[in-house]
């Protein structure tokens, strides 16, 4: 039911696009969206900052591509490829908001009532600016392409 | 009690927006007891001001993400009703049908994701993740379907773009009414999982009567989230929804940055208690049943049961929504053109929104355009009233320590479920 579509596969940009580079994954599936050579059978969905809404959107699905801006400790701008169970979360939430949160909370929910997809890769990109704004950086934006390009290899 | 008792919360948890609680006492004697919001105002109602008829909707739909259906219906309603615009049976059928969808969401995330923790002792719904997956999956499983459900009628799950002045840019077809009628029934068994959730933690519901005024819409004919005038518990007579300034009677108060409302008294409550309170009689079989089940009757003066009036709604909506849906296949689903004619003139929408009354009242020039507006929303008509409470339920129970009074006192917030961002207006103050 609903119209969002449901394809076994499914490519989530998340983030937050009024706080500059926290919105990259949404920057990144909206280019995505638009590519003729996207291929059928995927779907290319924005979780905005949700991170209810990214459980929802991984019901029903084999495989998962996830695209969020994550800090590292890399360069600005690098994208680095990893699992769900290759990493922990350093983050503390004080419980203020269902808007807290990160994939990571999301995918561990999904796993606990048996509705994570068997295939999650996650494209964590380090940030260089978080501060309120509703475009990406310059260094980021301009490496648009090479992230689009980084999740059609995944699909 | 010997000693101080001090409770700042800055700002209370698991609530839309931000609210704070303020207790000072000492020695027993109670000094200090304030329900504040901090929130800055929005100011949509200037942000609407100069905009055309038919941009009102898409405006003021961001007011809220939890109800931006309630906002939406309230304020075509209103340009309908400044327009002379009658509605066709469809589209008043279908607009209900997207309203419940809402009620539902909402009811599910609060009771779900922001009661359901008090109740278990636990902080937020994270620990549960763990300790309690099956119920976690019975709540994301409700809400899930409350959202397709707005989903496939509003055309999307947040800030709906189908619902239009006259009508819908978009409709259902009948196999999607097919596939909504069997996903609400397989919610069915769901809903009654929470409800065993619930009741299984229904004693931790703290145990607080004070004799309110209970504000609803009120139909002679349905248990009505959408149609109908307005009823107070205080008064035999219903007034008429353009009438609703002198049910309201805002006004400011230094604590808050959300105006105040009172009729009767010096303050009333809406919500589902509220609506349970005024049209209780005219539930469903299967939501009547669950008042049963909780000892839920009208007349109820606890605020803390309206949490479990959101949960007979939940039934309610559900059970309507079905009969709805047959009414709308008896008839198949028929392209309707809406034709608005620009005029000048005032109108008012109102509708229950999930947290209680709310009411859209727009002016417009000849061309159409905006020229005034005012809106007032439940969780305003609901802070003095929380206010009142706190005064009358600290006494009662500060003898309990410090951390059990704040405790309760959030719980109390809570269920409220207030939305108090939606609630933050422009202070139109002088100062004296």
């Amino acid at each position: 039911m609903g119209r969002t579509p449901q394809a076994e596969t499914v490519v989530v940009g998340a983030g937050n696009p009024l706080l500059a580079d926290e919105g990259i994954g949404v920057c990144v599936v909206r280019e995505l969206a638009k590519r003729p050579d996207l291929p059928r059978g995927v779907d290319v969905v924005e979780a905005g900052a949700s991170p209810l809404a990214l459980v929802h959107i991984l019901s029903n699905r084999r495989r998962a591509v996830l695209v969020d801006c994550a800090r590292m400790g890399r360069a600005p701008g690098e994208l680095c490829r990893f699992s769900p169970e290759g990493v922990s979360s350093l983050k503390r939430l004080p419980g203020l908001s269902l808007h807290e949160g990160d994939l990571l909370t999301s995918l561990e929910i999904a796993r606990r009532i048996g509705e994570c997809p068997e295939d999650v890769v996650i494209l964590g990109i380090e940030p260089e600016d978080t501060s309120f704004g509703s475009q990406v950086s310059r260094r980021l934006h301009g490496k648009i392409e090479d992230y689009v390009q980084a999740v059609l290899g995944e699909i | 009690m010997s000693g101080e008792t001090r409770i700042r919360v800055r700002h209370v948890t698991r609530v839309e927006g931000h609210g704070n609680i303020e207790v000072r006492a000492r020695d027993g004697r109670i000094e200090k007891i304030e329900w504040q919001v901090p929130e800055a105002p929005r100011f949509f109602e200037a942000m609407v001001r100069g905009r055309s008829w038919d941009e009102i909707q898409p405006v003021v739909s961001r007011i809220c993400g939890i109800c931006s259906v309630a906002h939406s219906l309230a304020s075509l309603k209103a340009v309908e009703d400044a327009m002379g615009i009658e509605v066709p049976e469809q589209t008043d059928r279908l607009r209900l049908l997207v309203h419940y969808a809402e009620q539902l969401e909402s009811h599910s995330l609060h009771l779900g994701y922001l009661v359901v923790p008090d109740l278990l002792g636990v902080k937020s719904i994270v620990p549960l993740v763990s300790s309690r997956p099956d119920n976690l999956r019975t709540i994301i499983k409700i809400h899930r379907t409350a959202n397709a459900w707005m989903e496939l009628i509003g055309g999307r799950m947040t800030h709906p773009v189908s619902l239009l002045v006259g009508g819908f840019a978009a409709l259902p077809s009948e196999d999607d009414l097919v596939g909504l009628k069997k996903s609400i029934q397989e919610v069915m068994p769901e809903l009654e999982a929470l409800a065993d959730l619930l009741l299984g933690a229904a004693d931790k519901l703290p145990e607080f009567e004070r004799d309110t005024e209970y504000i609803a819409l009120s139909h002679p004919d349905a248990y009505t989230f959408y149609h109908g005038d307005i009823s107070s518990s205080d008064a035999e007579q219903l007034v008429d929804i353009h009438e609703f300034e002198s049910v309201a009677n805002e006004y400011v108060q230094a604590q808050s940055t959300a105006k105040w409302a009172r009729w009767h008294r010096d303050s009333y409550a809406v919500g589902a208690l509220a609506r349970f309170n005024t049209n209780g009689h005219l539930l469903g079989t299967r939501a009547a049943r669950t008042a049963r089940r909780f000892g839920l009757k009208q007349g109820c003066v606890n605020p803390f049961m309206n949490n479990t009036a959101q949960l007979v709604e939940c039934f309610q909506v559900a059970e309507h929504g079905l009969e709805l849906i047959d009414e709308l296949l008896s008839r198949s689903i028929s392209q309707e053109k809406p034709e608005v004619r620009e005029r000048a003139g005032m109108g008012v929408g109102a509708v229950e929104a999930p947290r209680g009354s709310l009411f859209h009242r727009y002016g417009f020039d000849e061309d159409g355009r905006c020229v005034s507006a005012n809106l007032t929303i439940p969780t305003n008509q609901n802070h003095a009233n929380i206010q009142k409470d706190f005064e009358a339920l600290v006494p009662q129970i500060i003898h309990r320590g410090q951390d059990e009074v704040r405790r309760t006192l959030e719980m109390l917030v809570r269920a409220y479920d207030p939305c108090i961002s939606c609630s933050t207006h422009f202070l139109d103050v002088r100062f004296v």
